[in-house]
């Protein structure tokens, strides 16, 4: 593993979540991931991972309709 | 119950609070229920989270995000209140965390695995397999996950939150998930849906 895939590597989550990084460092992981294949899978993982989670979990468990009635009707009186 | 004293809040305000507020109660919920990990305690964090936030709502700055400021209320509830009768999280060692490398794992044991999506080892656990995962990280990092992963907040708006610098966002993000990786690893093992070393 090269320096600059330890770098890329390091730096996935960031890309992952469109934050911290400047344009250029964001291209250059572009640039980085579509010519090497081992960095490609292994951030494919980190985002499968973060996907997983987001599409499994992300609205999965609404707030039951008795807690609502029960805030509404305290804001009522409050 | 939340102590519910009467609040000096103007007709108009407490129409705005209930029309802003109460839509955001699923998403409350959610968060709630992965802090406390026990839906009685959620229930009643969300809703003295509300009473908290309907109380100090004129300190509530017109035009800066709601759910962020009410999660911010509900994380320090959480922790005043709630934390302190909470099992103890599962401790992870820092070596255990910076070393686990999900994609290294499943190449050592098994180096015909390939990243594609049909054998992916995440499609084939449950959302219990998941939650419970996120249930066992040390708490920090399970924040992390949850106001990230599961509420979609920024950087910016965790680091207010949880109110520590970014860099620290970062850093317990970055490990929550490599945590996590570990554990769903686990699990997907112990399933033999991926190779590995028998459980030590």
């Amino acid at each position: 593993m090269s320096h600059h895939c330890k770098e890329v590597l390091e730096q996935a989550y960031l890309y992952l979540d469109g934050e911290g990084l400047t344009a250029v460092q964001r291209i250059e992981i572009e640039a980085h991931l579509e010519d090497c294949g081992p960095c490609l899978e292994s951030y494919g993982v980190e985002k499968e991972v973060v996907t997983v989670i987001i599409a499994r979990l992300r609205g999965s468990t609404p707030c039951p309709d008795s807690l609502k009635e029960r805030i509404s009707s305290a804001l009522e009186d409050a | 119950m939340p102590d519910v004293s009467p609040v000096d809040l103007s007709a108009a305000d407490k129409e705005r609070f209930q029309a802003d507020a109460l839509p955001l109660l699923d998403s409350l919920y959610a968060g709630a229920l992965r802090m406390t990990r026990n839906p009685a305690d959620a229930e009643d964090l969300v809703q003295e989270t509300m009473m908290r936030a309907y109380r100090s709502f004129e300190r509530f700055e017109e035009g800066t995000n709601l759910k962020a400021w009410l999660f911010r209320i509900m994380t320090n509830a959480y922790i005043n209140t709630y934390r302190k009768k909470q099992r103890e999280p599962l401790k992870v060692s820092q070596d255990e965390l910076a070393e686990f490398d999900l994609y290294r794992e499943l190449k050592e044991h098994d180096p015909a695995w390939d990243a594609t999506p049909e054998n992916i080892v995440l499609s084939n656990l449950v959302d219990s397999d998941i939650i419970e995962a996120i249930d066992d990280l040390p708490e920090q990092f399970r924040m992390a996950v949850v106001l990230s992963d599961i509420e979609g907040f920024s950087y910016a708006e965790m680091a207010e939150i949880m109110d520590v610098p970014l860099g620290t966002v970062m850093s317990r993000l970055h490990r929550g998930r490599k945590a996590l990786q570990k554990r769903l690893w686990e699990v997907a093992r112990d399933r033999g849906i991926v190779k590995g070393p028998p459980k030590s």
